[in-house]
């Protein structure tokens, strides 16, 4: 599998994302590549700009996002990734409208490092397409429409890492319904729950009181598969607004993984979906599976 | 279904990615098709449709510049607005060769290595002592832009500003340290970027506007320009100085280790090379034809000539300056200037500039200053939002049909499009220490407000007292 996150800065939440991101990609046993989408300049000063960077290489100041990149891939290193391979930014190619990092000697995972500038949907939905990720981990974007956007156009698993603490137990809140991608987002919480050791609580949520049989379907089918594979877990058949029920439910301490909506594309942008709206008002990690 | 429901997504992804495209062209097509207004030509109605379609197109970058530079060529014919032969001789002039020639000269200039040589010179000029660093990076990069241009001071400065930084950086955080050195480089090199025709793209195309477009033609030479505008470079790189200090009160009061390891750091350099000194020369050459020879041979033919001697001399191979040389913006400003002279041949530039001053015009007869304050404004605020030089090749046609002396008006656009102190966009080196995360967006609020207004009272001042004093001297209309 081929894991994609991406960072925008070396702060602590980003330090989160790479931890959480990381930890998952051991379980996956994935590639993972780093990525850093950073703000364009304007065309207009583009040009004085690159040359400036120019000389400003020549004096070891690099691109911001290099900065960054370089950052991430010591914490990659400090966790056991790429353990033989060097940070050297004379092995960086241009390809595509993006820089990629060559790193020749990585072992165990293939490691990644990729910058690209411009607008973040465009650039991670080109990224996604280019490289075929299965899974991109990133933040939680601060605009709601941006978080809809990006579910709804990166067409593969998104996971948002929001109020993540490294420090805290986590849960899982394995979201069933109806939906096509339900099995998948099964699948995905058992091999997440082994890696943190979590328990998952698999809950399906009905607007009424009545169940329909898809969705009673699912929810069984969710069982047999959690109890097959060994995995504690309780389940729960709940009634209410299926966004808010999952919100309240997984609190801060949960990590909410559902399948994504395959409703009317016209619809879900302009009225979004139940699980981008979960994605939007969750206050914990939120894995929407393809 | 998983096919339609695909192509949708595909759909709906392109049209959110274009939006901003199908607007202007929406918007386009509908006032292409409304009446027009009073006052306007046909043809002058259609130029203002292209005008705007233009700025949007700049300013929200749905397409490449390119692009936007073959529209225009396309549309100025398609409208009717002028024909193919017009058009095609309006796209080459010699600003643009000039805008071209100074590219290409910045690309020599930067790879020869002079920043360390720089630093050096900066280094034992200015000491230890915060103040003066702060006073000798505003003043050299403010002094170098007026004649090498803002973007090869920028390659050349910045480098030598942040590893000032970063050698400097201890256990405790100095952000206005940093703001400190960093904005004396960025809003220095814009101040000094005003004070010459060489200083920026945006000059050269005021002096084609003032050849093409005003009536009878205003001719300004190389260092007629030089005394109307410098005294606004001298006081701008002084009260930027002050001002910066005012804004960002440094954490420290000297930077000794910064400045030893930076020291350290250009030390291995030696003496001049010849290829240092070589490329001085040329630009010793070219700076003096400019002055001297400007008249006879055009600024233009001067500066691609500096960059043919740069490459015959082996200084630079032709395709470091294919590879960095920003061709686009080349292509747009030709695009831009040859819609600037048909928004003059059809009218349009004088009706936008007559709609804009008849909101005025009961204070008018009180306040003469009134069109150039209007004209900073919009300057300045365009400028903040589309860059500096971008601003000039939009602005220009209309800031010079506001009323008001054109000789005047002209330099009041130039030299405001400087402002653009309060985003990032304005100037590359702002877009730099921006990028970067050393300085915040909330940095340039904090200085740019007091740079905006001394700038706009200092050059009220200049265009009230100082210019009507040597209007004789420079022989200016």
């Amino acid at each position: 599998m081929k894991f994609l996150i991406a960072i925008k800065n070396t702060k602590e939440e980003s330090k989160n994302i790479l931890g959480i991101g990381c930890k998952i990609a051991e379980g996956f046993s994935a590639d993972l590549t780093i990525c850093y989408i950073g703000k364009q300049s304007k065309a207009l000063i583009e040009g004085d700009v690159n040359l400036a960077r120019k000389t400003l290489a020549e004096w070891n100041i690099y691109h911001p996002g290099l900065e960054v990149l370089e950052w991430a891939f010591n914490i990659l290193k400090e966790k056991g990734f790429a353990q033989n391979s060097d940070f050297d930014v004379d092995n960086l190619v241009e390809e595509k409208g993006r820089i990629r990092m060559v790193l020749p000697e990585t072992t165990n995972y293939q490691i990644g490092l990729v910058l690209r500038e411009g607008d973040l949907l465009s650039e991670l939905n080109k990224e996604v397409k280019y490289g075929d990720f299965n899974i991109v981990i990133m933040g939680s974007p601060h605009r709601k429409r941006i978080t809809n956007k990006i579910s709804q156009f990166i067409d593969t698993s998104i996971f948002f890492v929001k109020n993540f603490n490294p420090n805290w137990n986590y849960k899982i809140l394995l979201c069933v319904d109806d939906s096509r991608a339900t099995k998948r987002a099964v699948i995905f919480s058992t091999r997440i729950s082994k890696q943190f050791d979590a328990e998952i609580t698999s809950l399906t949520v009905s607007k009424t009181s009545f169940f329909g049989k898809g969705y009673r379907n699912a929810h069984a089918w969710a069982e047999r598969y959690l109890k097959r594979i060994g995995i504690p877990f309780n389940s729960k058949l709940l009634s209410g607004n299926p966004v808010e029920v999952f919100v309240n439910e997984a609190g801060e301490d949960h990590i909410i993984i559902m399948g994504k909506a395959k409703g009317n594309e016209i619809l879900k942008f302009i009225l979004g979906s139940k699980p981008i709206h979960t994605a939007q008002r969750a206050n914990c990690p939120v894995l929407l599976v393809n | 279904m998983k096919f339609a429901n695909e192509l949708t997504r595909n759909i709906l992804f392109w049209v959110q990615e274009k939006r901003w495209l199908l607007i202007i062209v929406i918007l386009g097509a509908l006032m292409y098709h409304l009446p027009y207004p009073d006052g306007i030509s046909h043809a002058g109605y259609r130029t203002l449709i292209l005008s705007m379609i233009v700025i949007s197109l700049i300013i929200t970058e749905p397409v490449p510049l390119p692009a936007v530079a073959l529209l225009i060529a396309v549309l100025e014919v398609a409208f009717h607005i002028a024909p193919a032969t017009e058009v095609a001789k309006t796209y080459m002039n010699d600003s643009v060769f000039f805008i071209m020639g100074s590219l290409m000269m910045a690309v020599a200039i930067v790879n020869q290595g002079l920043d360390t040589r720089l630093a050096l010179g900066i280094i034992q000029l200015t000491g230890n002592k915060v103040k003066h660093i702060v006073l000798g990076f505003t003043c050299i990069s403010a002094l170098l832009s007026s004649f090498v241009g803002e973007h090869t001071v920028v390659a050349l400065m910045l480098p030598v500003g942040l590893s000032l930084v970063r050698n400097c950086r201890k256990n405790k955080p100095i952000p206005n340290l940093t703001a400190l050195i960093l904005f004396s480089i960025a809003y220095g090199s814009t101040v000094g970027s005003i004070g010459t025709p060489s200083g920026g793209a945006r000059n050269a195309i005021m002096l084609e506007y003032w050849r093409a477009i005003t009536d009878g033609g205003v001719t300004l030479t190389y260092f007629q320009w030089i005394i109307m505008a410098y005294p606004m470079v001298i006081i701008g790189m002084l009260s930027t100085t002050f001002l910066l200090q005012l804004a960002f009160k440094p954490e420290l009061n000297s930077m000794d280790t910064a400045i030893r390891r930076l020291k350290i750091h250009v030390a291995h350099k030696g003496k001049f090379t010849g290829n240092e000194l070589l490329t001085i020369l040329i630009f010793a050459i070219v700076f003096f034809c400019w002055i001297f020879l400007n008249e006879r041979y055009g600024l233009g033919i001067i500066a691609i000539g500096g960059a043919f001697l740069y490459m015959a001399t082996g200084l630079v191979e032709w395709k470091q300056v294919s590879r960095d040389t920003n061709w686009g913006v080349i292509l747009l400003f030709a695009g831009a200037i040859s819609l600037g002279v048909q928004m003059k041949n059809t009218g349009t530039a004088l009706w936008i500039g007559e709609s804009l001053i008849n909101q005025f015009s009961p204070f008018m007869e009180q306040f003469s200053v009134i069109p150039y304050l209007l004209n900073i404004f919009l300057t300045t605020l365009l400028s903040n939002i589309m860059s500096s030089s971008g601003t000039v090749a939009i602005l220009g046609p209309i800031t010079l049909s506001m009323g008001g002396d054109p000789a005047y008006m002209g330099m009041t656009t130039a030299i405001s499009s400087a402002f653009g102190y309060f985003s990032a966009i304005a100037a590359p080196a702002c877009m730099i220490i921006y990028s970067s995360g050393l300085v915040k967006m909330t940095d340039f609020l904090k200085a740019g407000w007091r740079m905006a207004i001394m700038s706009t009272i200092t050059l009220l001042l200049i265009y009230k007292f100082y210019w009507p004093l040597i209007i004789g001297f420079t022989n200016f209309k």
